[in-house]
């Protein structure tokens, strides 16, 4: 759009810390909550983003994630449940200059919101998505989520739950999101990093965020990310080396034809049956085949981008320049296609 | 300036072009998906961004978020999709975020959606109801003004005629550069302090002034900014030979240009009869309808529903003079068009029926 000419010259990105985007709100979540590791690790990790205060919008729909946009030093958008990827496609589109953060949690984005989702993903609009799963409805006291594990015994499902949960990143691989990434919430290095990956990325990045929701869904994670038992439950994601885990590289990723991805003893196979990790294969099966690793997060799960590729931004590509038929001059119109004469 | 013969639908979507609408999102209806086509061919040309949503829901909020980073920015539908943005069109109200929102009606069945709104909380939209080209631009254009000066969603009724009818426009060939965006968007022109701007149906600040949070008093702010906007629109209506009248006929849209026939027809014959055509659904011009009303034997509101603006002329007259409905009027059974009894035929019947009725004073 036409504001995009206001930036003809660079801009200068002033040096700044953590505390420069920090907002004076209190922040207000659940003592001991998730989100507020991630509040920090966003807001330790912006100052080497490359970016101006006043060029961020952080954009919500409603769930105790989307609070986000009250506690970033950074414009905002505090929105309505479920809107907030078509809310920020409407920013990202009518001012390509910003960027644009989406805050949401697993009801948020994946229940109300899933569709908005979908389709900002497919787009490829210049987003970056980051969901907090805790597989739970915190702000309203504790439900069960789309990512709820199926038979969850909550208020709502006093009986546990019948709905099968839904994977985030198998759904965003699933549109073809062109950067897919895993992190969580115990881990504020690994946020950080995986963040300003996903910042970088151009185009809609997405990152699931593990995240615990200490009241209503405490230790849903702790098999995996206590630092007790991270070194065996967490598979790292590192870029052209083979997948390994585990004491000494003792367990390892391989492709099995039948079963997608699995996980093995090293031992029991050549290094060279390992899978390479390769975040910027166009296809996105094997990324895929690693999001469905551990569906219900009790056994080894990868972490870290699963894929990052390069696809036309929305909105950046060339426009058509061809005069559409709407357009045309009645004379011309009269004149198009068969035209006779009446003798 | 040329003179090019457009469907209504590119007359609309010209006049939105030219109004410096620069985002616009929709889904297809008919008879809105028109407007959607012609602003899908036009708006790139501009430097504008139209976007296919995958839903009204999607539409709409794309619209706030664009208007809320500057654009002008506009959606629309028909009835059905509008009650699926009615969640948006609320929020966004006490958000302070403004748009337009066209309504390409299929009949007359969505006054109440229009006028009153099916969202939630205590939100008006302005209601715009133009008739003919020249008004459809002036008002498209009068409308965004309006979302601008009350930070509020706008609402233009159309409809099915209006759509597809076959009009003359007078067109430049380049349209005027938008507006400048307004101070309070998210443009990234301000110093992201601890003052740094929230667009949020909370009213929620990021300043630390013990009063980030208090909703009681931004819903206070929210009505009070409602019942100023309501006194800061002129509501507007056309008159047609109402001075003497004994028979007023109130009618907007399409079955306003019924009307207007009828009764130049009817006056050409030595009937006294007249028209009020409401241009402002909301405000709803009760001066007007009431002044109007005054002296006359009754007041026949004819509309292509049940029966629903007859309630706000009835609240215009207040019992001063008979109101009665011409109505009873559905869609056809797609709902497509205008039902096969609206005809000139039929309202004259039913207006000389009247005249006979109240007919104390032959003339
Ligand atoms: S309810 Fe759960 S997710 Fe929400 S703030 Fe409290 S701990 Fe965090």
């Amino acid at each position: 759009m036409s504001t995009t000419e206001t930036t003809t010259t660079p801009v200068e990105i002033p040096s700044t810390t953590r505390a420069d985007w920090q907002s004076d709100q209190e922040v207000r979540w659940c003592p001991g909550c998730g989100d507020y590791t991630i509040l920090a690790a966003l807001q330790f990790a912006l100052p080497d983003m490359g970016v101006r205060r006043e060029d961020t919008v952080v954009v919500g729909g409603i769930g105790c994630a989307a609070r986000f946009p009250y506690y970033m030093n950074t414009y905002g958008v505090h929105g309505i449940h479920g809107r907030a990827p078509a809310i920020a496609t409407g920013v990202a589109l009518a001012n390509p200059d910003l960027s644009v953060f989406v805050i949401g949690g697993d009801g948020d984005l994946l229940s109300i919101g899933g569709n908005h989702l979908l389709h900002a993903l497919r787009r490829n609009v210049n987003l970056t998505i980051l969901l907090f799963n805790n597989r739970i409805y915190g702000l309203t006291k504790g439900q069960y989520s789309p990512t709820s594990e199926q038979g969850k015994v909550t208020k709502s499902s006093p009986q546990g739950s019948e709905d099968a949960p839904l994977i985030p990143l198998s759904v965003a691989l699933g549109a073809d999101a062109t950067f897919v990434a895993r992190t969580h919430d115990m881990d504020r290095k690994h946020m950080e990093e995986v963040f300003k990956r996903a910042h970088q990325h151009r185009g809609a990045a997405f990152v699931e965020v593990l995240q615990n929701c200490n009241v209503f869904n405490n230790h849903a994670y702790e098999q995996i990310t206590a630092r007790k038992n991270r070194e065996d439950m967490i598979i790292p994601l590192t870029q052209g080396e083979p997948i390994r885990f585990g004491p000494d590289g003792s367990k390892g990723v391989v492709l099995d034809p039948k079963h997608g991805a699995v996980v093995v003893d090293t031992a029991d196979v050549s290094e060279d049956d390992l899978l390479v990790h390769d975040e910027a294969r166009d296809h996105p099966s094997v990324a895929f085949a690693l999001s469905r690793l551990s569906p219900n997060m009790d056994e080894p799960t990868p972490m870290g981008v699963f894929r990052a590729v390069d696809k036309p931004v929305y909105g950046e590509r060339n426009p058509v320049t061809e005069q559409p038929p709407g357009r045309q001059l009645i004379t011309d119109l009269l004149h198009s296609g068969s035209t006779w004469t009446v003798d | 300036m040329t003179t090019r013969l457009v469907e209504g639908s590119e007359a609309v979507a010209d006049a939105m072009m030219r109004a410096g609408c620069r985002f616009f999102a929709g889904y297809p209806m008919t008879p809105f998906t028109e407007v959607l086509e012609h602003m899908a061919a036009g708006l790139p040309e501009l430097g504008g961004v139209c976007v296919n949503a995958e839903s009204e829901l999607e539409a709409v909020g794309m619209v706030w978020g664009a208007a809320a980073a500057g654009a002008r920015a506009a959606t629309g539908s028909t009835g059905q999709g509008l009650s699926l943005m009615q969640e948006s069109i609320s929020e966004a109200s006490m958000a302070g975020v403004g748009f337009v929102v066209l309504n390409m009606a299929r009949g007359q069945g969505d006054y109440y959606q229009a006028t009153r709104g099916g969202g939630h909380g205590d939100y008006r939209t302005p209601v715009l109801a133009p008739t003919g080209p020249a008004e459809v631009a002036e008002l498209i254009a009068e409308a965004f003004d309006l979302a601008d000066r009350w930070r509020n969603p706008v609402v233009v009724v159309g409809d099915y005629y209006m759509a597809h009818t076959w009009v003359d426009i007078e067109s430049s060939a380049d349209a005027p550069a938008p507006r400048p965006a307004p101070g309070w968007t998210l443009d990234g022109s301000s110093g992201g302090s601890g003052a740094a701007k929230l667009v949020s149906p909370l009213g929620t600040t990021k300043q630390r002034d013990g009063v980030g949070y208090d909703l009681a008093a931004h819903y206070d702010r929210c009505a009070r900014r409602r019942i100023e906007m309501t006194a800061g629109i002129t509501p507007r209506a056309e008159q047609v030979r109402t001075d003497d009248a004994q028979v007023v006929i109130v009618a907007y849209g399409t079955m306003a240009l019924y009307a207007d026939a009828v009764v130049n027809d009817l006056r050409a014959a030595g009937h006294k009869v007249g028209l009020v055509r409401p241009i402002t659904l909301w405000p709803f011009p009760e001066e007007q309808v009431r002044a109007a009303a005054e002296g006359a034997d009754v007041v026949a509101v004819y509309e292509n529903n049940a029966g629903q603006m007859i309630d706000d002329v009835r609240l215009s007259v207040l019992g001063a003079v008979p109101v009665v409905g011409l109505n009873g009027f559905s869609t056809d059974s797609s709902a497509f068009g205008i039902s096969p009894d609206v005809t000139v035929e039929n309202l004259t019947g039913s207006i000389l029926q009247l005249l006979d009725e109240h007919s104390g004073d032959p003339t």
